[in-house]
């Protein structure tokens, strides 16, 4: 390899990443420009390039969304919220528990960001009919979205992109990783009760208010709710047994995704433009850009730095990727970094010859949890801040790292106890 | 942004189905058209395509009026060329500035009728003391009509 190459590549990797790090041009213009920049400067060529893209990853994303995009058309979140808000009698603290506790499960089947663009309006028109601060809840919600995409394979993009690469199923997240969210999902909520405890109080007239609302009116189409319910737990349970029957996710996703399409009887047009594709296009650019500075030999030597620095000792590497994973990712996009680190963790497992599985999980829980840290850590977070100020309220950098951070930092000792006790 | 404008719409149909009402979201396009006369008097519409092909047009300036509905992107756009032609020919007129000042006038006449019935209980003899008044006035365009001379030929006019 030319060291121009090695140069060039280096070179706009590192701009690449600064630029979207700062994030003053859109992460998806950066990622696909620098990829093709690695192209045009011939660091790799176009066939290594596209043969860098982890089309599994993308196709377990695409069917995703196809499926959520259908699911949120049935009114099924607003019947839940409204419903679970009746169940709770409209006591503030109690619905600030149900709502997390959906958020976390809904977040270990459907992406974060989805999660979270489904529960956070439902929830903006729960605290208006009580005339409470939507805030602590939605606080609550981000993180429980964060814990609860940790605990599955399709739950968060650093999953989907760690799961694909290592081929590690849906099972072996849950098995390895829904244990130790379910804890940390349990201390979490219980310290954000102790903190909202004396704030949220609700007039009873409000309440009862509440409980006059019928949460059927809010399913908008029974029929394509049934239907999608189906879909989903068939796809859930293809996931489950992947390895069993000899299935990639991506092709589990897309089947379930192509099988709801034929049964909605909705123009396939108007549930793919809801597709994000410019997340699409940012995964695909950024395999580009991390491969280039495979093909260039970048990663292998900061493997081989990284090993001399731990010593080749799995623990140290473990708890190191954890902590650096979960600090990094609450102020950086946990994406780029998880991409990054992916082929760097195989280099390194490739050149000790022990097992690695500790350091894999680790990368996921550092990666998912630390973005919880700040408001900016993950996709999720940003996009729940975006509805909360386009409801004219604000949710400020530092009013929410100020109970995220802690409850972050204490959920990686958790983390750190929970590996070492059954890992290492 | 996309994904804001559809979290926002979430949260107005949920408020909209729990005051009872049916709700249906129309994605589309909405087109806004402007054109501005010599003399600085702008007239513009806004439309909206669906995929049911059904065009909802309304003219915003120089003042409200709702159009219908349509059926085809071509009567929407007839119905703008004419409704602008017939515009650019009264923008001759030295009264045209009046003209639209007085439709304005009447526009806020009406609002002001809604808020009487809607907030106040008016008796009888008020309203027929109204109704007198307005077909004075509507007598009184239909006089108008008669005894000016026509200047548009393009079409005839569908109220008098």
């Amino acid at each position: 390899m030319p060291t121009e190459h090695l140069i060039i590549g280096i070179l706009i990797f590192v701009l690449s990443y600064a630029t979207i790090v700062s994030e003053k041009i859109n992460r998806t213009i950066v990622a696909l420009l620098g990829a093709i920049l690695m192209i045009v400067f011939q660091v790799l060529s176009q066939t290594e390039a596209l043969q860098h893209i982890d089309f599994n990853t993308l196709g377990l994303l695409v069917g995703m969304m196809i499926i959520v995009n259908i699911i949120k058309r049935t009114g099924l979140f607003q019947f839940l919220a409204i419903y679970t808000a009746k169940k709770a009698k409209g006591n503030p603290i109690r619905i600030l528990i149900y709502f997390s506790a959906i958020t976390a499960v809904t977040s270990g089947l459907l992406d974060n960001v989805t999660t979270i663009l489904l529960i956070v309006p439902v929830t903006l028109v729960v605290a208006d009919s009580l005339k409470i601060n939507p805030i602590p809840f939605i606080i609550s919600e981000i993180m429980s979205a964060n814990i609860g995409g940790a605990a599955t394979l399709i739950g968060d993009p650093p999953n989907i992109m760690i799961g694909s690469f290592t081929g590690l199923g849906f099972l072996d997240f849950v098995i390895n990783l829904a244990p130790l969210m379910f804890i940390i999902f349990i201390v979490n909520i219980l310290i954000i009760k102790l903190i909202y405890k004396k704030s949220l109080i609700v007039d009873p007239k409000e309440q009862k208010k509440l409980m006059d609302l019928n949460p059927h009116k809010a399913i908008t189409d029974r029929g394509l709710l049934i239907k999608s319910l189906i879909v989903l737990f068939f796809t859930i349970a293809g996931f489950t047994l992947a390895e069993f029957i000899g299935l990639e996710s991506a092709t589990i996703a897309l089947f379930g995704a192509s099988v709801l399409l034929l049964i909605c009887k909705i123009e396939p047009e108007e549930i793919l433009v809801d597709v994000e594709w410019a997340t699409i296009f940012f995964f695909g650019g950024l395999f580009i850009l991390v491969g280039a500075l495979e093909v260039v030999g970048v990663i292998s030597a900061m493997a081989e730095a990284l090993l001399q620095i731990t010593k080749g000792s799995v623990k140290i590497t473990t708890i190191v990727i954890l902590w650096t994973s979960s600090i990094l990712s609450s102020f950086l996009d946990n994406i780029p970094y998880v991409a990054t680190m992916i082929p760097l963790v195989d280099k390194m497992e490739s050149l000790s010859a022990v097992d690695f599985s500790p350091v894999w999980w680790a990368l996921s829980i550092g990666a998912c949890l630390g973005g919880n840290g700040t408001i900016v850590g993950a996709s999720a977070n940003v996009v729940a801040r975006g509805i909360v100020e386009r409801d004219n309220r604000k949710l400020s950098f530092l009013s929410y790292m100020k109970i995220a951070y802690p409850l972050m930092v204490l959920s990686i000792v958790i983390s750190t106890v929970y590996l070492l006790v059954f890992y290492l | 942004m996309n994904k804001y404008i559809n979290s926002e719409a979430s949260q107005h149909v949920m408020k909209l189905l729990l005051l009872g009402a049916n709700v249906q979201l129309v994605s589309g396009k909405m087109v806004y058209v402007k054109f501005t006369l010599e003399n600085d008097i702008q007239v513009a519409y806004v439309y909206h395509i669906n995929k049911k092909n059904k065009y909802f047009l309304e003219r915003i300036k120089p003042y409200p009026l709702p159009i219908r509905e349509f059926d085809t992107a071509d009567e929407v756009i007839d119905i703008i060329q004419l409704d602008f032609h017939q515009y650019e020919n009264a923008a001759k007129s030295r009264k045209i500035r009046e003209f639209i000042n007085l439709n304005k006038e009447m526009h806020s006449v009406m609002k002001s009728f809604e808020d009487l019935f809607l907030y106040y209980n008016i008796p009888e003899a008020s309203l027929n003391s109204i109704k007198e008044n307005v077909l004075k006035a509507k007598e009184t365009i239909l006089e108008a009509s008669k005894s000016a001379n026509r200047v548009f030929f393009e079409k005839d006019p569908e109220n008098l």
